[in-house]
C-alpha cells in the first residue's frame, strides 16, 4: 500500500499583487461596516436588541392594522399619522444607536487609521451618515408600505384603490427621507462632540423632552367662559358668559411652534401629504408662509450636518 | 502613479516647516528617505510624530515642502493607498476579532473583501497571532496589541510603512520580539520602513540608516554604521584615584564622564591617547583596564542634543 507523502512549505510573505478599489472600494466597506453596526450584526445578542425591538415597535402598529383589515375588511390608516407617531421612536432609535457609528472609532484611536487611508473625512462622516440613514429609512418605508397593503385590503376594490392613491407612494418615500435625514443627522452631530454615548443620546432625549411641553406650553389654547351671578327671587342665579380663548403668546404662537423641534419633519411631512386632518400644531403652522417650516427644518438638519463635517475636518489626529 | 527609483527618496522633505500656532513643531527640515529602514531618532516632542503625519497627509505644512514617492501627500488619496501607518497611542477596536479588523482594514484600504479576509489570515500568521485570530482584541496583552497594530499597517501591502514608538509599552521581551519583527518586515518582506523612536537601542539594532532629529530640527543624518564608527569612546578602569585621573584628564582637555564605575572619555585625535597615558602616570594610578567601546548611538544621541 502506497503512503501518502507531503510536505508543508513557508511561502513566506507574499506581496499583494491582485485588484485595488480605491476611494470607492474604501466608502463601500465603511458603509457595510457602519450598516452592520446599526443594526448589531456580527456583535453580540445584546446589540442586537435595540434595533430589533425599535423595528418592532415602528413596524407592529401598520402590521396589526393590516391583520385587522385583512380580517374585517374595513379601516384606514393615513401615511402621515403613522409618520406623526414613528418619528419620535425613530429618533429614540437614533438618539441611542447612531452614537455608537462615531463615538467608539474616536475613543479606540481608530479614526486615525481611517484617515490615513483612501478615505477624506467627508467620505468617512457620509458613509456612517448613509448607512444609518438606510436602516432607519428601509425600517419606515417597509411600516409604509404595511399601511398601503392595509388600505388597500380595507378598500372595497384593493386595485382601484391603489390606482387612485399611487400618488401615496413617492409622497411617502420623500417624506420618509426627510425624517430619516433629521433623526439621523441630530443625533450624529452631537455624537461628534462627546466621547461618551450615553451623554450623546441623553442630550439627544433631552432636547426634544425639553422643547416639546415648552412649544406646547406656548401655543396651547387656554379656554375660559365668564360666569356672571344675579339675584333673582331672592337666589343667586349663575349665569354663563361666552367662551373665550386665548394663547399665551397670541398671534405669536404660530412661530412659537416651531420650538417643538422633534415636529420640523413632521409640518413637512404632513406638506407632503397634504394632510386634510391637522392637529392643533400642525393648524398653527400652516398660517405661516410654506418657505418657513421649511426652512426651520434645513436649518435643524444642514445646522448639524456642517458642524458634524467640520469637526471631523478639523479634527486633530 | 511610477514607483520609485534608486535615485528617487521614498520620502523627501525640504525647509519643512510646521507650527501649531506659536508652538513650533519642525523648522526647516531638509530628509531624504530612501530604501531600507530608517530610524526617527529624538526624544518625546521632538517633531517626530509630525514628520509622520506630515508624509501620511494628515497635516498641511506651515512652510517648505514633504513629498512622497514623488508627489505632495496632503490629501492624496492615491499615495495614502501605498502607505502603511501605525500610531504610537490605541487604535484598536476592542469589539472585533483581529481577523474582522484586519479584514475590514484591508477592504477600506481598497481591497476586495475576498482578497482581504487572505489578506487578514496572512498578516496575522506573519505578526505571530495565527491562533488567537479569532479572539476579540479586547482579550489581547499589549504585546499582542502591538502585533495587531503593525499588521494593520501591512495589510494593503504599502511600498512603505510609518512606524511611531512601535515599542511604546512594552516589557523589554515584547520590545526584543516587536524590533524582530520590524527587522524582518524590512529585509525579509522588502518593505520600507519609517521607524520613529526615542530608544536609542531601537533604531540602532533595527534600522539601516538615522536621522536625528530635536527641537523640530535635524541634527545629524546617515548610515548606523557611519555613526557607531565615529564615536571613539574608551573605558578607564583604575584601582585608586579616579577623581585625580579625571581630574588630570580634564586639564589636557579630555571631557570625562562616569559609567558604571569606568571613567568614559571620547577621543577625537589618536595623540590623546597619549595624554591619558601622561594623565595616569602624573597621578601614579593603578590602570586596570583601557579599553575601546563600541560605538554606540547613545553616545552620539547625547553629542548630538548636547
Amino acid at each position: 500500500m502506497s503512503q501518502a507523502q507531503g510536505e508543508i512549505y513557508d511561502l513566506g510573505y507574499q506581496h499583494y499583487d491582485g485588484p485595488r478599489g480605491g476611494r470607492m472600494q474604501a466608502v463601500r466597506s465603511l458603509w457595510v461596516n457602519s450598516f452592520r453596526t446599526t443594526v448589531g450584526l456580527g456583535r453580540g445578542a445584546r446589540a442586537k436588541i435595540l434595533p430589533v425591538l425599535m423595528s418592532l415597535v415602528v413596524i407592529a402598529p401598520p402590521a396589526v392594522f393590516l391583520v385587522l383589515a385583512a380580517v374585517v375588511g374595513s379601516g384606514k390608516l393615513s401615511h402621515a399619522d403613522f409618520y406623526e407617531a414613528t418619528s419620535i421612536l425613530l429618533l429614540l432609535f437614533a438618539a441611542i444607536i447612531a452614537p455608537e457609528l462615531l463615538i467608539p472609532d474616536r475613543r479606540n484611536g481608530v479614526t486615525t487609521l481611517y484617515l490615513v487611508r483612501p478615505l477624506t473625512a467627508f467620505d468617512y462622516v457620509a458613509a456612517r451618515w448613509s448607512a444609518f440613514l438606510t436602516v432607519a429609512l428601509l425600517v419606515t418605508l417597509f411600516g409604509q408600505v404595511l399601511v398601503l397593503i392595509g388600505n388597500s385590503l380595507a378598500a372595497e376594490q384593493a386595485r382601484e384603490f391603489l390606482q387612485e392613491n399611487w400618488i401615496d407612494i413617492p409622497r411617502f418615500i420623500l417624506a420618509g427621507v426627510i425624517i430619516t435625514a433629521f433623526v439621523t443627522t441630530i443625533p450624529m452631530a452631537v455624537a461628534a462632540f462627546t466621547e461618551r454615548r450615553a451623554y450623546a443620546a441623553a442630550f439627544v432625549i433631552a432636547v426634544f423632552v425639553i422643547t416639546t411641553p415648552m412649544s406646547g406650553l406656548l401655543t396651547t389654547e387656554w379656554c375660559e367662559r365668564s360666569v356672571t351671578f344675579a339675584v333673582e327671587s331672592g337666589e343667586i342665579v349663575e349665569e354663563a358668559g361666552p367662551e373665550e380663548c386665548r394663547r399665551i403668546t397670541g398671534d405669536y404662537a404660530k412661530w412659537f411652534v416651531l420650538l417643538d423641534v422633534g415636529r420640523a419633519p413632521t409640518h413637512i411631512s404632513d406638506m407632503v401629504f397634504e394632510d386634510d386632518t391637522p392637529d392643533d400644531a400642525s393648524i398653527l403652522v400652516a398660517e405661516l408662509p410654506p418657505a418657513v417650516p421649511i426652512a426651520w427644518y434645513g436649518l435643524l438638519v444642514i445646522g448639524p450636518g456642517a458642524l458634524l463635517l467640520w469637526r471631523y475636518w478639523s479634527m486633530k489626529i | 502613479m511610477s514607483g520609485p527609483t534608486v535615485s528617487q527618496p521614498l520620502l523627501e522633505a525640504h525647509s519643512l516647516t510646521k507650527h501649531y500656532g506659536q508652538t513650533i513643531a519642525l523648522h526647516d527640515v531638509d530628509m531624504h528617505v530612501r530604501e531600507g529602514i530608517t530610524g526617527l531618532l529624538g526624544p518625546n516632542g521632538a517633531g517626530k510624530s509630525t514628520a509622520m503625519k506630515l508624509f501620511l497627509g494628515l497635516l498641511q505644512p506651515t512652510a517648505g515642502s514633504a513629498t512622497v514617492l514623488g508627489e505632495k501627500p496632503y490629501e492624496n488619496i492615491a499615495i495614502r493607498m501605498r502607505l502603511g501607518y501605525m500610531p504610537e497611542h490605541d487604535c484598536l477596536p476592542d469589539f472585533m476579532t483581529a481577523s474582522e479588523f484586519l479584514s475590514h482594514m484591508a477592504q477600506v484600504s481598497g481591497i476586495p473583501a475576498k482578497h482581504a479576509r487572505t489578506r487578514a489570515a496572512d498578516m496575522l500568521r506573519h505578526v505571530g497571532l495565527d491562533e488567537e485570530r479569532y479572539r476579540h482584541i479586547k482579550e489581547y496583552s499589549t504585546g499582542m496589541k502591538q502585533r495587531v497594530k503593525l499588521a494593520q499597517a501591512l495589510v494593503h501591502d504599502p511600498v512603505m510603512v510609518l512606524l511611531d514608538e512601535p515599542t511604546a509599552g512594552l516589557d523589554p521581551g515584547g520590545r526584543e520580539e516587536m524590533l524582530q519583527l520590524v527587522r524582518r518586515t524590512g529585509k525579509d518582506f522588502g518593505i520600507n520602513i519609517m521607524l520613529s523612536s526615542h530608544l536609542m537601542g531601537d533604531v540602532e539594532t533595527t534600522c539601516d540608516r538615522i536621522i536625528v532629529i530635536e527641537g523640530g530640527a535635524i541634527i545629524e543624518e546617515g548610515a548606523v554604521s557611519e555613526f557607531t564608527q565615529e564615536t571613539e569612546t574608551f573605558y578607564i578602569d583604575v584601582d585608586d584615584r579616579r577623581e585625580e585621573v579625571i581630574a588630570a584628564l580634564e586639564a589636557r582637555g579630555i571631557k570625562t564622564r562616569i559609567s558604571g564605575g569606568s571613567v568614559v572619555v571620547r577621543l577625537h585625535r589618536d595623540e590623546q591617547l597619549d595624554d591619558i597615558r601622561d594623565a595616569l602616570a602624573e597621578v601614579q594610578a593603578r590602570l586596570r583596564r583601557l579599553a575601546p567601546s563600541r560605538g554606540e548611538l547613545s553616545d552620539i544621541f547625547r553629542r548630538s542634543t548636547g
